[in-house]
């Protein structure tokens, strides 16, 4: 199983990944300045584990991309993000997202996390 | 007496000569016989012609004439005529015609004596003609208040009244009105005036007009000094009633208006007497409510430079924010709006407006003081996210370096240690600023050169553009002259938004963000900043989050604090900051100054 992640933060990109890694994923990171649909269609991961505010391009805006477009609409997305609260995230994402016709993303995780919960979370994901 | 006889001879023969009255005698064929001096000046030449002739210009004795009835009745008559004079005019003249009886008791002639009245009878006319077509009332009335005689203008009111009663007439009463304006003319023979209300179109429904009359009785006295007539004139003031009325109506709202008014109001004439002082501005001057106020203590409660540009009369004179004192010498805050009131260039006075702008001033500090403690509480939440990442990023150091020991594996331990101090570090810097921002700086207000900070600003990032190969310009245009600001304050917003500008530059793709502006220029006394660049640019929600989240787009090179800190001093330089962003195709943030907002030296 694939797992793409896409945040600007090495810290966390390398986490995330050793993380994962430990449990038994394949992962693969999109560093910064690399568009990530390119990363996607080259990769085809299970999952896309994404950050919501980072500096070249937002992750609301990459989310808005993915579920436009028939090849990336079925990739379940987890989004991770220490800007949005774990508590009234829907309303906060939708506020964010301000487009009815998009779905809302599979998975939230807050940061900072239980990395039992991210395990548990992935697992359920990818089942 | 005895007339002397030499008077006797002189009238006998000069009399007739010098007499200022036409004489002329006429035998029974009605030749002019005889005539003296004044005769001839006034129907010319009268030899060897009829009368007729000479007075009338016919040709054949006159109808009804006078002068065969007396030399057949040998009575004397006097009679109204008219004729023409030497030079041709229409005159007319009283001519008394006598019989000369001689001693057989015949009339061989008549002597006629004629006195020119056309004068007379012009001022008649003119008379008769001022009387009926004067655009007022007049009619004369009796002792016993009937109506003798009217105007054209009464009678077109009332028709005709001859005879009739004037309390009927004008004001459809049975009897004598109580205060009777003829009456009192009738008693002392002296003028009088009165303010009556006639009624016309009495007795017909619908036709009722009301006509406020100002009435002036004059006595007109008999020979004996009796007045058995009076005249009564009157002028219709009912348009003017209404209009005083009407006038005395917008006079009271105006004076309402003012009185109520929330703004200070004052008006002086054009001697500077004070005029109007309403509530509001004895509220703001503190000035007690029966309190009469003096043009010289105006003079010590405003401005000396609005008090002369009013007096120049250079029109709407607009101080927005200034001080006045009050009568107890205290400062107040206020706007004051003059203006010199002139009609056709002639002074009439001044008016000035007053506005308190201590509730106003109290507002806006707590405006600030709300925006601070939001901006307190933006950056508490964004602290928050910030140490989330922070600890993310602790943990996951942890977590390489405990799964590194259990699995011996050198390289995770290592990179473990690397993202705690990283992570560490963070935390440290994070804290400096959070606290230097939460603590803020004292605003040092001093006069500063606003061109001068934005050069300097520009110097101290030349190096770093030139490395990264950006152009980085200074642009001026036109004289700036100092403004009193917090000079470092400023230079520390200009600071972060030209290393804002810089790093977009740096992270916009190759080929693109290569130049940054600094631009700083003066418009309708703002002191405008502009910070430009064509580096990456902003799209929406980012737009949307860079002043009200603390926020970085940099990673581990930013604290998210700069633009917030902008802001904070902006506002403290009563001062507003915006920007224009696209992504991808640069960034221009702009920061204005209004000089009149600046604040005062500390």
């Amino acid at each position: 199983m694939k797992i793409l992640i896409i945040d600007d933060e090495p810290d966390i990109r390398t986490y995330l990944m050793a993380a994962l890694e430990d449990s038994g994923y394949e992962t693969f990171a999109v560093k910064e300045n690399e568009p990530a649909t390119e990363a996607i269609k080259a990769y085809q991961p299970d999952l896309i584990i994404l950050d919501i505010m980072m500096p070249k391009q937002s992750g609301i805006s990459i989310y808005k991309e993915l579920r436009s477009k028939p090849q990336f609409s079925n990739i379940p997305v987890a989004i991770i993000s220490g800007m949005l609260p774990g508590k009234g995230f829907k309303t906060e994402f939708k506020k964010l997202i301000n487009d009815n016709t998009i779905s809302f993303p599979e998975g939230f995780i807050e940061k900072p996390f239980q990395l039992s919960t991210l395990i548990e979370l992935v697992g359920n994901l990818l089942k | 007496m005895n007339i002397p006889p030499y008077l006797e001879k002189w009238m006998g023969k000069n009399l007739f000569s010098v007499v200022p009255m036409a004489i002329a005698v006429i035998n029974p064929e009605y030749d002019l016989v005889y005539a003296n001096k004044a005769f001839e000046l006034l129907f010319g030449e009268w030899e060897n012609r009829k009368c007729y002739k000479v007075y009338k210009h016919r040709d054949s004795v006159c109808r009804n004439c006078k002068g065969s009835e007396t030399f057949k009745d040998g009575i004397s008559r006097v009679n109204k005529e008219v004729g023409y004079n030497k030079n041709g005019r229409l005159t007319s003249y009283t001519n008394h015609t006598i019989p000369v009886v001689d001693d057989n008791g015949d009339i061989p002639f008549l002597i006629e004596m004629a006195t020119d009245v056309t004068e007379t009878e012009q001022i008649k006319k003119e008379h008769q003609l001022l009387f009926d077509q004067v655009p007022c009332s007049i009619f004369i009335l009796d002792r016993n208040f009937r109506i003798v005689k009217t105007n054209k203008k009464i009678r077109n009111t009332f028709g005709d009244t001859i005879g009739m009663h004037c309390y009927k007439v004008l004001k459809g009463l049975e009897e004598k009105c109580v205060e009777c304006t003829a009456m009192q003319t009738f008693t002392d023979g002296q003028m009088h005036t009165g303010h009556h209300l006639w009624q016309s179109g009495t007795g017909q429904p619908g036709t009722e007009e009301q006509i406020n009359s100002h009435v002036t009785t004059v006595p007109i006295r008999m020979e004996d000094g009796d007045v058995d007539l009076v005249m009564e004139m009157a002028v219709d003031i009912t348009q003017t009633i209404k209009l005083e009325d009407e006038l005395k109506v917008a006079y009271t709202f105006m004076e309402s208006m003012i009185e109520a008014s929330l703004d200070g109001v004052i008006a002086m004439d054009a001697n500077d007497s004070v005029m109007i002082f309403n509530h509001a501005a004895k509220k703001i001057f503190q000035v007690s409510d029966n309190k009469k106020i003096t043009r010289k203590e105006i003079k010590s409660m405003l401005p000396e430079e609005f008090l002369a540009q009013i007096s120049a009369g250079q029109g709407h004179v607009y101080f927005p924010e200034t001080e006045v004192y009050s009568i107890n010498s205290e400062k107040i805050p206020v706007r004051l709006i003059g203006l010199r009131i002139s009609v056709e260039d002639k002074s009439m006075g001044t008016a000035i407006t007053i506005q308190d702008l201590r509730e106003i001033k109290q507002l806006e500090n707590e405006k600030l003081e709300a925006e601070r403690l939001a901006a307190v509480g933006q950056t508490v939440a964004g602290l928050a996210h910030g140490i989330k990442n922070l600890i993310t990023g602790l943990e996951g150091g942890m977590y390489m370096l405990n799964t590194g020991m259990k699995k011996s594996r050198l390289d995770r331990i290592q990179e473990g240690m690397e993202m705690l101090d990283r992570n560490i570090v963070r935390v440290a810097t994070f804290v400096k600023a959070f606290l230097s921002f939460s603590k803020g700086r004292e605003i040092k207000v001093n006069l500063s050169d606003p061109v001068r900070i934005a050069k300097e600003v520009v110097m101290l990032y030349s190096q770093r553009a030139r490395e990264l190969g950006i152009k980085l310009i200074n642009e001026e245009s036109g004289s700036i002259s100092p403004a009193l600001m917090d000079s470092e304050g400023i230079h520390e917003c200009l600071t972060n938004l030209v290393g804002n500008a810089i790093d977009a530059c740096n992270m916009s793709e190759a080929g693109k963000g290569q130049h940054v502006v600094v631009r700083t220029i003066e418009k309708d006394n703002v002191i405008i900043y502009e910070v430009v660049d064509d580096g990456c640019g902003m799209d929406y929600e980012l737009k949307q989050k860079v002043f009200t989240n603390f926020f970085t787009t940099k990673g581990l090179g930013g604290t998210g604090l700069g633009l917030l800190m902008t802001k904070k001093i902006i506002h403290e330089h009563g001062g507003k900051i915006d920007l224009e962003s696209e992504s991808g195709k640069g960034t221009t943030f702009r920061i204005l100054l209004s000089r009149s907002r600046l604040p005062k030296k500390s």
